[in-house]
């Protein structure tokens, strides 16, 4: 006999907190699952303030926001299961089934309604040396120093000019390492000034138009070699610069985790401005596959704030749909859910979200 | 290295238990992942990969890639960065997929 | 040592996806059984993307018809004695 839920939140992330929490407001049933031992997705270890509005919670830090949202949880009882792996979803005839793992067994659950906010993981890139210990993504640097409080390396080349890779080298400095330099393959860097400004003044050479040729070391990073590119992005002999680095941290862009959305048999589009192929969704949140919603970097990997705004909007669709709200009621919580979302992308970083997100919304209603 | 000063960080507490190494005790603090006390001993490979027995370690963090993964208390494949240390747990450097003899 | 090493897991070089490509594994279910690229302890969540924009280029299509080999149950380890049912 499998246990019946009006709904299950899968990742509990700022995207799943949200949604959850938009669903137990509206008195509906929800189970909130997350693989890992803790809630909170990659909030934690964002210690800088937020950008954005108030409604935005500017001006807060990451990990301020994922306990004022794990408190909201609590207060509304929300079940939640850690450390419980989702392996499988099924459409079946009664609902969705929803497996599992949790304390060595397998359990399943079947769902009405079933948010996949299961978010995104770094990319890799590859180079000779791009195994060797000492190279790691940007956001484990990030986790490393914040979360654990331990340096993952003295002296550091970041990779990657993005608000990420400008970020994470600041707050490798305000771990007390060093940063060698921060290398961009493009021409121009990718975040923002403000950013880029504050570790230059802190001494980090920004050096655009450069790429790592290779890292050096028998059993981990000892050096890292550094070319300078044309603009055809090919190296150009003779720039090369050996820099004296233990360890590489990679902030090349992120990619959504959408093995559970391609196993429920939903639709995907390309949208490169959003990490690669990304499930189709309506103004709902709903893919193709009906019962079925995404939310935050699943969806297309932008930020924090997007993923509470998507964790809500489907949150509020799902509780529209299990008749927790008139269309009315909805209507209206959707709408302003819709202005923050389009107030969030905009300017020169915000355009191309944007664009991106139109553009999944237009294949939804039959585009290409 | 562990993180002593920050500019706006609470302090952190200090390490209360031992963890083994291949053998070796180093400090650990209860809690943490087995990953972040190597990294505070500056232990950095976690493993020797199966085909070419290259030296491989973190690179995630977050417990999605396995390169990280130590043979721990007997158990292969553990993922190093989102395990917690416990007393006097027994940590090896794993070679290849590691073995499940002698596991609990 | 410069080999690029493109699936980590794996231990599969940019080099010996190119030969299989070239030697006629041009879609990502052929990329993967040949040369076992995806098949890991991540299984492809760290190489996908990689493969997927190497054989978009090997073989001149666009990124956005390359899709990553097929997913199937389960997409996260599960430990085989999770699976026993205990006798009543």
């Amino acid at each position: 006999m499998k246990r019946k839920v009006q709904s299950v939140v899968i990742g509990a992330g700022p995207a799943g907190l949200a949604a959850a929490i938009e669903i137990a407001k509206a008195g509906g049933q929800v189970v909130l699952i997350d693989e890992n031992s803790k809630p909170g997705g990659q909030l934690f270890k964002q210690i800088h303030k937020f950008f954005g509005s108030r409604e935005h919670r500017a001006g807060v830090r990451g990990y301020n926001i994922g306990i004022q949202l794990l408190e909201e949880t609590k207060e509304l009882g929300v079940e939640v299961l850690l450390d419980s792996p989702v392996y499988g979803i099924y459409k079946e005839e009664d609902g969705l089934l929803v497996s599992y793992v949790r304390e060595g067994k397998e359990e399943a659950i079947i769902a009405e309604k079933v948010i996949l906010a299961a978010g995104g993981m770094e990319n890799a890139i590859a180079f000779p040396g791009s195994t060797l210990p000492g190279v790691m993504g940007a956001g484990c640097a990030q986790t490393m120093i914040n979360v654990h409080r331990v340096l993952p390396g003295e002296k550091v080349v970041m990779v990657g000019s993005g608000n990420v890779g400008l970020i994470v080298s600041y707050q490798l400095l305000q771990a007390g390492a060093q940063v060698l330099a921060l290398v961009e393959a493009a021409p121009s860097i990718g975040g923002y000034g403000v950013h880029a400004a504050k570790i230059r003044r802190a001494g980090v050479p920004i050096k655009v138009s450069h790429t790592i040729k290779r890292v050096i070391g028998t059993t981990e990073v000892e050096a890292v070699e550094i070319v300078q590119l044309d603009e055809k992005f090919n190296p150009i002999p003779g720039t090369e610069e050996i820099l004296e680095a233990d360890t590489v941290c990679l902030a090349v862009g992120l990619s959504p985790m959408t093995e559970l959305a391609w196993l429920a048999g939903c639709n995907f589009t390309y949208e490169p401005a959003l990490g690669g192929h990304i499930p189709v969704h309506d103004e709902n949140m709903e893919t193709s596959v009906p019962g079925v919603y995404v939310a935050g970097d699943i969806a297309g990997v932008e930020e924090a704030s997007t993923a509470m705004e998507e964790g809500r909007l489907a949150g509020i669709a799902a509780a529209e749909a299990l008749g927790c709200y008139t269309e009315d009621e909805a209507k209206a919580l959707k709408q302003q859910v819709w202005a923050r979302l389009d107030a969030l992308r905009t300017g020169p970083f915000g355009q191309a979200r944007f664009d991106a997100k139109k553009h999944i919304l237009d294949v939804a209603k039959g585009g290409k | 290295m562990r993180v002593v000063n920050h500019p706006f960080l609470p302090a952190i507490d200090e390490p209360d238990i031992t963890i083994y190494v291949d053998g070796k005790p180093i400090p650990a603090k209860s809690g943490e992942p087995i990953a972040a006390a190597l990294l505070a001993a500056g232990i950095r490979v976690c493993r020797k990969t199966a085909k070419k027995g290259r030296p491989r370690g973190i690179f995630c963090g977050i417990g999605r890639c396995t390169d990280c993964v130590m043979t721990v208390d007997g158990v292969p494949n553990v993922r190093t960065c989102v395990t917690p240390v416990k007393p006097n747990m027994m940590v090896e450097t794993q070679n290849g997929l590691g073995s499940w003899v002698d596991a609990k | 040592m410069d080999e690029v090493f493109v699936c980590r897991c794996e231990e599969v070089t940019q080099e010996e996806l190119q030969k299989a490509i070239a030697d006629g594994a041009v879609t990502m279910n052929e990329l993967k059984r040949w040369t076992r690229a995806g098949m890991g302890l991540c299984q492809g969540k760290g190489c996908s993307r990689l493969v997927m924009n190497i054989l978009a280029k090997s073989t001149g299509q666009s990124p956005a018809d390359v899709k990553p080999a097929h997913y199937r149950n389960p997409v996260r380890p599960m430990p085989i004695n999770s699976m026993i049912k205990e006798e009543e």
